[in-house]
C-alpha cells in the first residue's frame, strides 16, 4: 500500500507540473509555485537529517580512532562553532572580533572563503597533471585534439596573441563551430534522455526513489 | 604519484612557480577584446544617464577571483555613466557577501547615493521561482532593501517594478544560474541578459549566445580582463583602478605555456618510449 | 479570450473635482471626495498589459510636484498604492484581480488635493481573466505529445514480448567488473551521486544505478560508501541502498553510516571526498550524477589513488574532465539509459527505443529546418522557438 501511494503521488505531482507548464488558469500557477516552495521546506527538514548523519558518522570515527579521526574532531567543532555563532550572533552586530563585524562574518571571510578559493585553485594543478597524461598522440583523432587544445589555450591568453596572433580567431572559430556543434548534439541527446527518464518516473515504470 | 615517469609533484611545483612569478613581476601583456565582451560594453555605453540595469551576484567565494573583477568593472562603468544599478544576490553560499564586498569597494570611488543611484536588495533563495516572480514584481521577492527600507520608500525602486523597467540584466554566475537567466528571463520575458561566467562554465553558454538568448558573455578571467581593457581605453581615469584581471592574465598566460610545454614533453616521452618498444619488439621477433 | 484595452486618456485643465458619478461601477459620493487642486494640469493614461493581468499607468503634470496614486476597487474605497517624486511618471499595477473593476486617481503629494477629475481614470471593463491555455507553448505541447506517444508506443511493443536491441555501453558493462575488483582487493566501493539535489534528473538516474551497484555489493559482501552533499539525496539514497540490500537478502550488511552526509558546500564536499580517496584508497569509484567544478579534483584524486573509475554525467563542461581522468565515462543520454541497460526490463528498454525514434525524427526535422532556413523560409525554424 505504501508503495502504491508513493507511485500515485509521484504520478499526480509529475503530471500536475507538466500541465502547469501549459495552463495559466488560476489556481494552477499558484499551486505550481507552492510546489517549488514545498521543496525548500522539505529541504530544511532534510538538512536536520543530514546534520544528524554527519554527527553520527564523525562521532563513530572519533570513538573508534579510525584513520583520520582528528579531522573528524575538527569537522564537528567547526559545525558546532559556526552554528552557535550564526544563531546567537545574528541579531547582535558590533560584538565581533574585528570592528563592527560579527565573529561569524570574520570566520566566513578569513577562514571559509580562503579555504574555498584554495580548493578551487587546486584545479590549476589538476588540469596540468591531467593534460600531461591525457593529450598523447595515440591516433589521428588524438593528434587533432591535441592541436586544437594547444590553439585554444593560446587563444585564451594574452601571450598567445603575441606568440601566435591568429590563435584568437582560430580558437573562437573552434569554440563557436565544432565545439558548439558537438555540445548541441550531446545536449539534444541528453535532453531527450532526461525527458524519457522523467516520463518513466512519472508513469511509475521506474521507481529510483524506492 | 608518477605520470609518464615524472613525479606529479614536479609538475605541481613548476605550475606554482609559473603562477608566482608574474604576480611578483607583472609582465604587462596586451589583452585584445572579443565581440562577445564588446557587446555588453557597447550596450552600457548606449544607455542614457538615469537608465537602470539589474546586477545579480550568483556566485560565491570560489568563483570570486574570476567574477569579482567583472562585477567591479561593470559597477565602475555604470557609475561613471550615471546608470543606476539594482543589485541582488541569488547564490546561497556567499552571493550576499560578494555583493557587499564589490559595493563596499566601488561605491566610495563615485559620488553615488544609495537608494537613488544604486540599491542593494539583499539575498533571496529560491532560484527559478525568484526569477519568475521578479518578472511580475520585484517587491514580492524583496519587500525591502538590505537596510530594511521598504521598496516603496526608495526613490530608485519607485520607478523599477520589474524587469521591464530595466534596460538590461547582468548575471555573474557560477554553475547553472546563468542558464536560468538566459532560458527564463530572456526567453520568456524578453529581457536582454548578459552573463559573466567562470572559464570552466563559459563553453556551455556559447550555445545561448549564438541563439541570441544572451546579449553578451564574459568568460572567465580573460572576459574580465577584456572588459577592464575596454574601460581603460574609453575612460583613462579609471584605467589604474581596473587592473586586477589584466594582471591575472599574465599569470594565466604563463601557466598555459607551462601546460602546453608539459603536453609537448609528454608526447615526446610517449613517442620515444613507443619507438623503443617497437624496436625491442622488432629485435625479439628477429631472434 | 484575450482582449486588449485601448489607452484611455482624459485631459482636463483645472476643473474642480466632482464626486464621481456612477459610471455603472463606482459610487464615491459618500466615501471619498477630496478638495480639487485646480492650479495644476494633469493627465492620467491607462493601458492594460498584453497578458491582461496588469494595468500600466502613465501621467503627465503641468508642474513639478510629488504625486500620490490611489486605487479603488469594487468597494469604491481609495487606497494609496504609490508615492512618486517629480522624476517619475509611470507605474505598473500588478496587484489587480481578474473580474474586478478599478479606478485610479492622482493627488498632489504636498497638498493632498485631488488633481482633478481628469487625473482620475477608470478601467472601462473588468480585468480579463487569465487565459486557460498558453497558446505560445503550442509547439512545446505538440512535441511533448509526439515524444510521449513514441515512448508509450514502444513500451506497448515491449510489453508484447518483442526483443529490443540496445547497443553496448562499455561503462555499464564495467560495473560488475569494477565491483568484483573491489571485492577481490578487500577495499570499498565509493559511490558519489553528484552534487545536485533530488529534483535534478541526473540525480534520479544516479539513484537507479546506485540501486544496481548496491545490489551487487550486497551480493558480494563488499563495503559500500555513499557520501552525499545534499540532504534530500541522503534520504533517498538511504532508502535505495536499504531496499537493494533487502532484495539481495542481506539486510544485516546494511547500516545507515554507509550512506552519510558530508557538507552542503561544494568545495568542502570535494575536500572531504579527496581526503577519503587519498586515505582509504577505495578500489572502485563511481562518480555518477550532476557535477560542476569539483569533477576534475575528484576524478584526479581517484586516479592518483589507483582506483578504477566509472563516471557518468550530462554536464557538458565536466565531460572532458571525466573522459581524461576516468576509466569509463557515461556521456549524456547513456547515463539515462543505464537503468534500462542494467536491468534489461522490457518496459524501460521500450522507452529507450521510443527515445531513439524521436531522436531520428528530430534529426530529420533539423535537416529540413536547415534546408528551409538556408532558402529563406524562416517560418519552420520559428515554430520551434521557446516562449
Amino acid at each position: 500500500m505504501r508503495r502504491q501511494i508513493a507511485v500515485l503521488l509521484c504520478f499526480l505531482t509529475g503530471f500536475f507540473v507538466v500541465v502547469a507548464f501549459f495552463i495559466e488558469q488560476d489556481p494552477i500557477p499558484d499551486i505550481n509555485e507552492k510546489l517549488d516552495e514545498l521543496l525548500v521546506i522539505v529541504f530544511a527538514f532534510a538538512l536536520v537529517l543530514g546534520v544528524v548523519s554527519f554527527l553520527q558518522h564523525h562521532s563513530k570515527k572519533i570513538r573508534r580512532r579510525d584513520k583520520g579521526w582528528t579531522s573528524s574532531v575538527i569537522s564537528i567543532s567547526s559545525l558546532v562553532i559556526m552554528a552557535l555563532l550564526g544563531i546567537f550572533e545574528s541579531s547582535i552586530r558590533g560584538t565581533g572580533i574585528i570592528g563592527d563585524r560579527t565573529t561569524f562574518d570574520w570566520l566566513f571571510n578569513w577562514v571559509f572563503t580562503p579555504l574555498q578559493a584554495t580548493m578551487f585553485s587546486l584545479l590549476a594543478f589538476m588540469i596540468a597533471s591531467a593534460a600531461f597524461r591525457a593529450f598523447r598522440i595515440k591516433n589521428i583523432e588524438a593528434a587533432v585534439l591535441m592541436v586544437a587544445a594547444i590553439i585554444v589555450m593560446l587563444g585564451r591568453v594574452s601571450i598567445g596573441q603575441v606568440i601566435f596572433p591568429q590563435s584568437l580567431a582560430i580558437s573562437e572559430w573552434i569554440m563557436n563551430n565544432p565545439n558548439l556543434a558537438a555540445q548541441r548534439g550531446i545536449l539534444i541527446g541528453a535532453a531527450l534522455g532526461a525527458a524519457s527518464m522523467a516520463i518513466r518516473v512519472i508513469l511509475g515504470i521506474e521507481r529510483p526513489y524506492m | 604519484m608518477k605520470i609518464g615517469g615524472i613525479d606529479k609533484r614536479w609538475v605541481y611545483l613548476l605550475v606554482a612557480i609559473g603562477a608566482l612569478i608574474p604576480i611578483i613581476k607583472p609582465l604587462g601583456l596586451p589583452v585584445l577584446s572579443t565581440p562577445a565582451v564588446e557587446a555588453l560594453f557597447e550596450k552600457i555605453e548606449s544607455l542614457e544617464p538615469g537608465d537602470v540595469i539589474m546586477l545579480s551576484f550568483d556566485y560565491g567565494p570560489s568563483s570570486a577571483p574570476e567574477l569579482d573583477p567583472m562585477a567591479e568593472s561593470i559597477l565602475r562603468h555604470c557609475f561613471q555613466r550615471d546608470i543606476s544599478v539594482v543589485v541582488v544576490a541569488l547564490f546561497p553560499l556567499g552571493g550576499d557577501n560578494q555583493a557587499k564586498i564589490a559595493l563596499n569597494k566601488i561605491v566610495p570611488e563615485f559620488p553615488v547615493v544609495e537608494g537613488e543611484d544604486y540599491v542593494y536588495l539583499g539575498y533571496k533563495d529560491g532560484g527559478l521561482a525568484v526569477l519568475r516572480r521578479m518578472a511580475e514584481d520585484i517587491s514580492i521577492v524583496f519587500p525591502q532593501d538590505n537596510r530594511g527600507i521598504p521598496l516603496e520608500d526608495i526613490p530608485l525602486m519607485q520607478r523599477v517594478q520589474n524587469y521591464s523597467d530595466t534596460e538590461l540584466s547582468v548575471s555573474l554566475a557560477t554553475g547553472i544560474m546563468g542558464e536560468w537567466w538566459a532560458i527564463l528571463v530572456n526567453a520568456q520575458f524578453g529581457q536582454p541578459v548578459a552573463v559573466g561566467a567562470t572559464a570552466v562554465s563559459a563553453p556551455k553558454y556559447y550555445a545561448y549566445l549564438k541563439a541570441g538568448q544572451m546579449l553578451s558573455l564574459l568568460g572567465g578571467l580573460k572576459g574580465a580582463a577584456e572588459y577592464e581593457t575596454l574601460i581603460g581605453e574609453h575612460y583613462p581615469e579609471l584605467k589604474e583602478r581596473s587592473q586586477i584581471a589584466t594582471r591575472g592574465m599574465d599569470v594565466q598566460s604563463i601557466v598555459h605555456l607551462i601546460i602546453i610545454g608539459f603536453i609537448i614533453l609528454g608526447n615526446i616521452v610517449y613517442l620515444i618510449s613507443r619507438s623503443e618498444r617497437t624496436r625491442a619488439g622488432g629485435r625479439l621477433a628477429s631472434k | 479570450m484575450i482582449r486588449l484595452l485601448l489607452a484611455v486618456s482624459i485631459i482636463l485643465a483645472g476643473s474642480p473635482a466632482e464626486a464621481q458619478t456612477d459610471t455603472n461601477h463606482f459610487n464615491t459620493d459618500s466615501t471619498d471626495v477630496l478638495l480639487a487642486d485646480s492650479t495644476i494640469t494633469a493627465t492620467l493614461v491607462l493601458q492594460l498589459s498584453e497578458d491582461s493581468t496588469r494595468i500600466l499607468l502613465d501621467w503627465t503634470l503641468g508642474d513639478s510636484i510629488n504625486v500620490i496614486l490611489e486605487r479603488a476597487g469594487n468597494d469604491s474605497v481609495f487606497a494609496t498604492i504609490g508615492s512618486f517624486d517629480p522624476t517619475i511618471n509611470s507605474f505598473t499595477d500588478s496587484g489587480v484581480s481578474p473580474g474586478d473593476w478599478y479606478m485610479y486617481r492622482l493627488l498632489n503629494g504636498d497638498s493632498m488635493k485631488d488633481l482633478g477629475a481628469g487625473a482620475s481614470v477608470e478601467v472601462p471593463f473588468p480585468i480579463e481573466e487569465s487565459r486557460f491555455f498558453r497558446t505560445e507553448r503550442t509547439n512545446a505541447l505538440l512535441l511533448f505529445l509526439f515524444y510521449a506517444a513514441t515512448i508509450v508506443g514502444y513500451i506497448s511493443i515491449a510489453k508484447r514480448g518483442a526483443q529490443l536491441f540496445i547497443r553496448k555501453i562499455a561503462g555499464l558493462d564495467a560495473v560488475d567488473e569494477a565491483v568484483g575488483r573491489a571485492t577481490e582487493m578487500g577495499r570499498k566501493v565509493l559511490y558519489i551521486p553528484g552534487i545536485m539535489s533530488v529534483d535534478n534528473i541526473q540525480t534520479v538516474a544516479s539513484m537507479s544505478i546506485l540501486g544496481y551497484v548496491a545490489g551487487k555489493t550486497a551480493s558480494y559482501g563488499t563495503n559500500l560508501e555513499v557520501p552525499n552533499k545534499d540532504p534530500l539525496v541522503l534520504a533517498t539514497a538511504r532508502e535505495v541502498v536499504k531496499e537493494a540490500y533487502l532484495k539481495a537478502g542481506r539486510p544485516d550488511y546494511y547500516n545507515d553510516d554507509m550512506v552519510n552526509y558530508v557538507s552542503y558546500d561544494q568545495f568542502a564536499f570535494t575536500a572531504a571526498i579527496q581526503g577519503l580517496m587519498t586515505r582509504e584508497k577505495p578500489a572502485t569509484n563511481f562518480l555518477i550524477g550532476s557535477f560542476y567544478a569539483e569533477s576534475l579534483i575528484m576524478a584526479e584524486a581517484g586516479n592518483a589513488s589507483g582506483a578504477i573509475q566509472v563516471a557518468g554525467t550530462a554536464e557538458l563542461a565536466q565531460l572532458p574532465f571525466f573522459v581524461v581522468a576516468c576509466d569509463y565515462t557515461l556521456i549524456g543520454e547513456e547515463l539515462y539509459a543505464a537503468s534500462a541497460y542494467l536491468s534489461r526490463e522490457p518496459l524501460i528498454l521500450g522507452s529507450i527505443k521510443g527515445q531513439d525514434l524521436a531522436k531520428a525524427v528530430l534529426v530529420g526535422l533539423i535537416i529540413l529546418g536547415v534546408i528551409l532556413s538556408t532558402s529563406g523560409q524562416q517560418w519552420f525554424a520559428d515554430f520551434f522557438i521557446q516562449r
